[in-house]
């Protein structure tokens, strides 16, 4: 994109905060209602790939990202391993709802950041 | 509802495929995505509906407009004389017949169009600006120049001998490196 639309950009601007509590709402909610952490995740990213079509300026730290990937996923594993194996949901009544809402929230950030890396990846290292 | 839906789904995947420009394939395929992400919730299986709505119509369609912007373009220079250039001039028939042509073929080929008239001399456009192909029209023969990394010029010179236009006799000139 090497016009840099007015419209689109005014456009973007009023809508970012609006996509992104959409997609915490997504993300928070999805032991009760559709979604999850994935679709969640997929919604946060689309912020940063929308950001691409108003502004096309390489502005990710893409190493420190993708770090907060293998994170989110070493965490995710420790977290559902620790579930498992002590028997947390005996501890206390509303331990599960914990247990989904949290990991709900990692697996979240790690598809945001795996989805933002594949894009801004694609489109500013690919070429033919 | 659910047959409007299903009948959407058959409609834009069959204009996905018989569509002549890419552009319009991709914007088809978005639609299709979130008919199918309708049928699914109709369905009952709204978690589905919500990934492929997000996934298949904005994701999956970003990425592939950004795939085509990564396109070569194919840059056509057709020298014109100073007379036709004027604003009330009119372009003849045949030429508009000749360029349709010319699209035809690189959307054929998967490049985008980039049709320049210019009154320039041949030699200045060959020194200072990027092209792929020059036409120029002497008497009834047009002399087509190519570029000398112009390596679709093969399929092209087949290309236009299928394709007749009457009036024309064609000349091919590949451009030597050392002229530049």
């Amino acid at each position: 994109m090497n016009d840099h639309s007015q419209l689109l950009n005014r456009t973007m601007g009023i809508i970012y905060p609006f996509v992104i509590l959409f997609g915490i709402y997504i993300v928070l909610n999805g032991h009760i209602s559709p979604g999850g952490g994935f679709q969640g995740g997929a919604v946060l990213s689309s912020v940063f790939i929308a950001k691409y079509l108003s502004q096309p300026i390489m502005f990710l730290d893409l190493y420190r990202i993708q770090t907060i990937e293998k994170y989110a996923l070493l965490s995710l594993l420790i977290l559902a391993t620790l579930f498992i194996t002590l028997n947390v949901y005996q501890l206390f009544v509303h331990s599960l709802v914990y247990y989904m809402v949290l990991a709900n929230i990692i697996i979240g950030l790690k598809v945001a950041c795996g989805m933002t890396i594949i894009f801004y990846r694609f489109a500013f290292y690919e070429s033919r | 509802m659910l047959e409007i839906a299903l009948l959407l789904l058959i409609i834009t995947s069959i204009a996905a495929i018989q569509t002549r420009y890419m552009r319009q394939a991709v914007i088809y395929l978005g639609l299709f995505s979130l008919a199918i992400s309708f049928v699914y919730l109709l369905y009952s299986a709204p978690d589905v509906a919500l990934a492929e709505a997000i996934i298949g119509s904005t994701i999956s369609t970003i990425l592939y407009i950004v795939a085509l912007q990564k396109y070569k373009i194919y840059t056509i220079y057709y020298k014109l004389q100073s007379t036709e250039l004027d604003e009330h001039a009119t372009m003849s028939l045949h030429k508009q017949q000749l360029i349709k042509s010319l699209e035809k073929f690189c959307s054929k080929q998967e490049l985008e169009t980039q049709i320049i008239y210019s009154t320039e001399d041949i030699k200045f456009i060959m020194e200072q600006h990027q092209y792929a192909l020059i036409l120029e029209e002497k008497e009834n023969t047009l002399v087509i120049y190519a570029h000398p990394e112009n390596y679709k010029f093969d399929a092209l010179k087949s290309f236009l001998e299928i394709e007749v236009h009457p009036r024309y006799h064609y000349e091919f000139v590949k451009v030597e490196e050392d002229i530049l």
